[in-house]
């Protein structure tokens, strides 16, 4: 367990964007410790590009307010020195090499390690030399990456930094995360869609779902809060009085419950089981396609990997059962 | 935030100096032939006495090259297209914008380098293609004194620099506030070549109040009264006995050219019209013994400065006034 302890990196009250006619995210309130991992996950148009976007300073928001390393994020050196940013898109100048790049970063931030990049490439086998429009879009991402790190930043927000990498450099590039998290000073959150991946790696969770916040919090602890009860069909209202029901699950013949524990469970007739982070999340993100009547029904995704279909916000990842 | 802007521009900068070394070779040549041409010209006329025909007499230079330097009128336009409007949408339009603004620099000096180095290049280039062609043509201003023609006025002296700030800028403007590279060059074409037009044909001509002038016809040659030098005709007409004031500018039509100034020939008395193309002489009697004078308004030559001056500073404000929208809108838009 990580200690309560630890100064806030990221603190957000309310936060709201609303482009013209779309409401990017509502009322998001987190809190992220220093030296968390955290793991911002959410179907697809959920809002994490957004949240990302406005902690690093690159979009103001509508309402609300953020602090960030102890101060609004800003256009302002000292703040921007701090904060290590990956856009989903891999923005860099095409035509420039690593080496460029590099150079670049060393004309515009106070403590630039462009040795790192260099070894970190080198070690990789992507030229320095080439340009980066004629390097893979894996590659092109490891130098992003790398540029990212060599600010040497105390918050990096990275958006699906590892989509365009294949497993083995996902896995590496994840583990030296957590090595430079450990040396200490950093914090990270990376939004994937990968669960497997971030259950490896993330100690901490922003689970978003259209454009709400529907978990924030150290993922043992949230692991620690919900159960699964499996128990005959019965009814389960005094359950729900109980704790807080998140996702129900009813067969003729068996009813599968996730919860929000407060205090024990005291039914014999259901069997507690301990809940994993992917059904966790895709409990959460299950239940965010409530609102429609017309959500697709079945057991579909409950155990399969976390590939969201494209869609709307709150998509119907993981939509189970009859859940009035 | 030089070196990026070096590195990512580079390019550029090099097609535009050799584009503009080849230009500066041909007109340094032919130019300094033209000089010398126009000088010996000058001193045989002057032997001969017949300097006042000169310019009806000397041909200096080639089609295509006057042609060519005529051309340079795009230059701005060129600049505008080519260079602002890919500046910052390009940017936007990649995504490159979100490296360079999470980079430890605010915006603001982002934009200032950037947009500082396009400006300073643009003045630049305008300026080295104006003055060349300025050189290159200054035996045929002496020789025509057409200094305030369009196809002169706006090729030489300052106001290539001012036209080519306000295109660099009227292209950095568009693109930040279109986000996308293509549309951003349309626009900054359409407006800019819409704008000079409006500013050249309706607005130039005001800038100062134009001087009025009446003459009398009986001196066909070298009346004493007209303006000196290259100056610019605005209109021209006839005031008749009772102080009427016949024909508007000088529009097309039959006319007669008197000492330059064209005057039609349907504002003249019909027995005076008859003497336009036999001695001039009789036919300056005849308008005067009918009380008739020549009615010019134009712009001195003195004033060419002044005009340029004017001219310069007006695409230069509007410049200044695009750059402070775009610096507004990079500050405060989401990336």
């Amino acid at each position: 367990m990580m200690a309560t302890s630890d100064p806030v990196v990221i603190e957000t009250r309310g936060l709201s964007k609303r482009y013209r006619t779309v409401t990017a995210l509502s009322d998001c309130t987190i809190t992220v410790p220093e030296g968390r991992i955290s793991a911002l996950i959410g179907p697809n148009g959920a809002g994490k590009t957004t949240l990302l976007r406005l902690l690093a300073g690159l979009a103001r928001p509508t309402s609300g307010e953020a602090a960030v390393l102890g101060s609004t994020p800003r256009q302002a050196p000292a703040f921007l020195a701090d904060i290590g940013f990956l856009a989903q898109e891999i923005p860099l100048y095409r035509r420039f090499t690593a080496e460029d790049h590099i150079a670049v970063g060393a004309h515009l931030n106070p403590r630039w390690d462009g040795k790192s990049v260099r070894q970190r490439l080198e070690s990789l086998g992507i030229p320095l030399d080439q340009t980066v429009g004629t390097l893979s879009g894996g590659q092109r991402a490891q130098v992003a990456l790398a540029l990212t790190l060599a600010k040497r930043p105390r918050l990096l927000l990275l958006d699906e930094p590892v989509a365009a990498l294949d497993p083995l450099a996902r896995r590496q590039f994840l583990a030296q995360l957590a090595e430079a998290v450990a040396a200490g000073g950093l914090t990270v959150v990376l939004s994937s869609h990968l669960l497997a991946d971030l259950e490896r790696t993330c100690d901490h969770l922003i689970l978003l779902a259209a454009a709400h916040v529907q978990l924030c919090g150290d993922i043992d602890a949230l692991l620690a809060e919900h159960q699964v009860l499996v128990g005959p069909r019965k009814d389960t209202t005094a359950l729900e009085r109980d704790h807080t029901l998140v996702q129900a699950v009813r067969t003729p013949r068996q009813t599968t419950l996730l919860i929000r524990r407060n205090g024990p469970v005291i039914d014999p007739a259901f069997q507690a089981e301990d809940v994993g982070l992917e059904e966790l999340v895709l409990g959460y993100m299950g239940q965010q396609a409530r609102p429609g009547p017309a959500g697709r029904t079945g057991p579909a995704g409950r155990t399969g990997p976390a590939a969201p279909t494209a869609g709307t916000a709150g998509s119907h990842l993981t939509s189970i059962g009859d859940d009035q | 935030m030089t070196w990026l802007v070096w590195r990512q521009h580079r390019n550029q900068a090099y097609i535009a100096a050799a584009f503009l070394a080849a230009f500066a070779v041909l007109l340094l040549v032919t130019g300094r032939q033209m000089a010398s041409q126009y000088e010996s010209a000058r001193s045989a006329c002057a032997a001969a006495h017949t300097c006042a025909n000169l310019a009806n007499t000397l041909i200096l230079d080639s089609p295509v090259l006057s042609l060519l330097v005529t051309l340079t009128v795009v230059v701005p336009c060129l600049l505008g297209v080519f260079w602002g409007g890919p500046l910052v949408a390009r940017e936007l339009e990649t995504g490159t914008s979100q490296f360079a603004w999470m980079q430890s620099i605010t915006r603001t000096r982002w934009l200032t380098a950037e947009v500082g180095w396009a400006l300073l290049a643009a003045a630049a280039c305008g300026g080295a293609v104006s003055a060349l062609v300025t050189w290159w043509s200054s035996p045929l201003n002496a020789l025509n004194h057409q200094n305030f023609e369009p196809s002169q006025f706006d090729i030489q002296g300052i106001v290539p620099v001012g036209y080519a700030l306000f295109a660099v800028a009227l292209g950095i403007a568009a693109g930040t506030l279109i986000r996308r590279t293509l549309p951003a060059m349309a626009v900054t074409l359409v407006v800019f070549t819409f704008l000079r037009l409006v500013v050249g044909q309706d607005f130039r001509s005001h800038f100062l109040t134009a001087r009025t002038l009446t003459f009398s016809f009986l001196h066909p040659q070298h009346h004493p009264l007209l303006p000196a030098g290259s100056y610019w005709l605005i209109s021209a007409g006839l005031v008749g006995p009772a102080g009427q004031v016949a024909s508007g500018p000088n529009s097309g039509g039959a006319g007669l050219n008197f000492d330059g100034i064209p005057i039609s020939l349907g504002a003249m008395p019909a027995t005076c019209r008859t003497l336009v193309f036999q001695a001039s002489r009789e036919f300056g009697s005849c308008m005067a013994s009918r009380g008739y004078h020549g009615l010019i308004s134009y712009q001195p030559a003195g004033r060419y400065w002044a005009f340029q001056g004017i001219e310069t500073g007006v695409f230069v404000v509007l410049a200044a006034a695009l750059i402070a929208v775009t610096a507004i809108v990079v500050r405060r838009r989401d990336a």
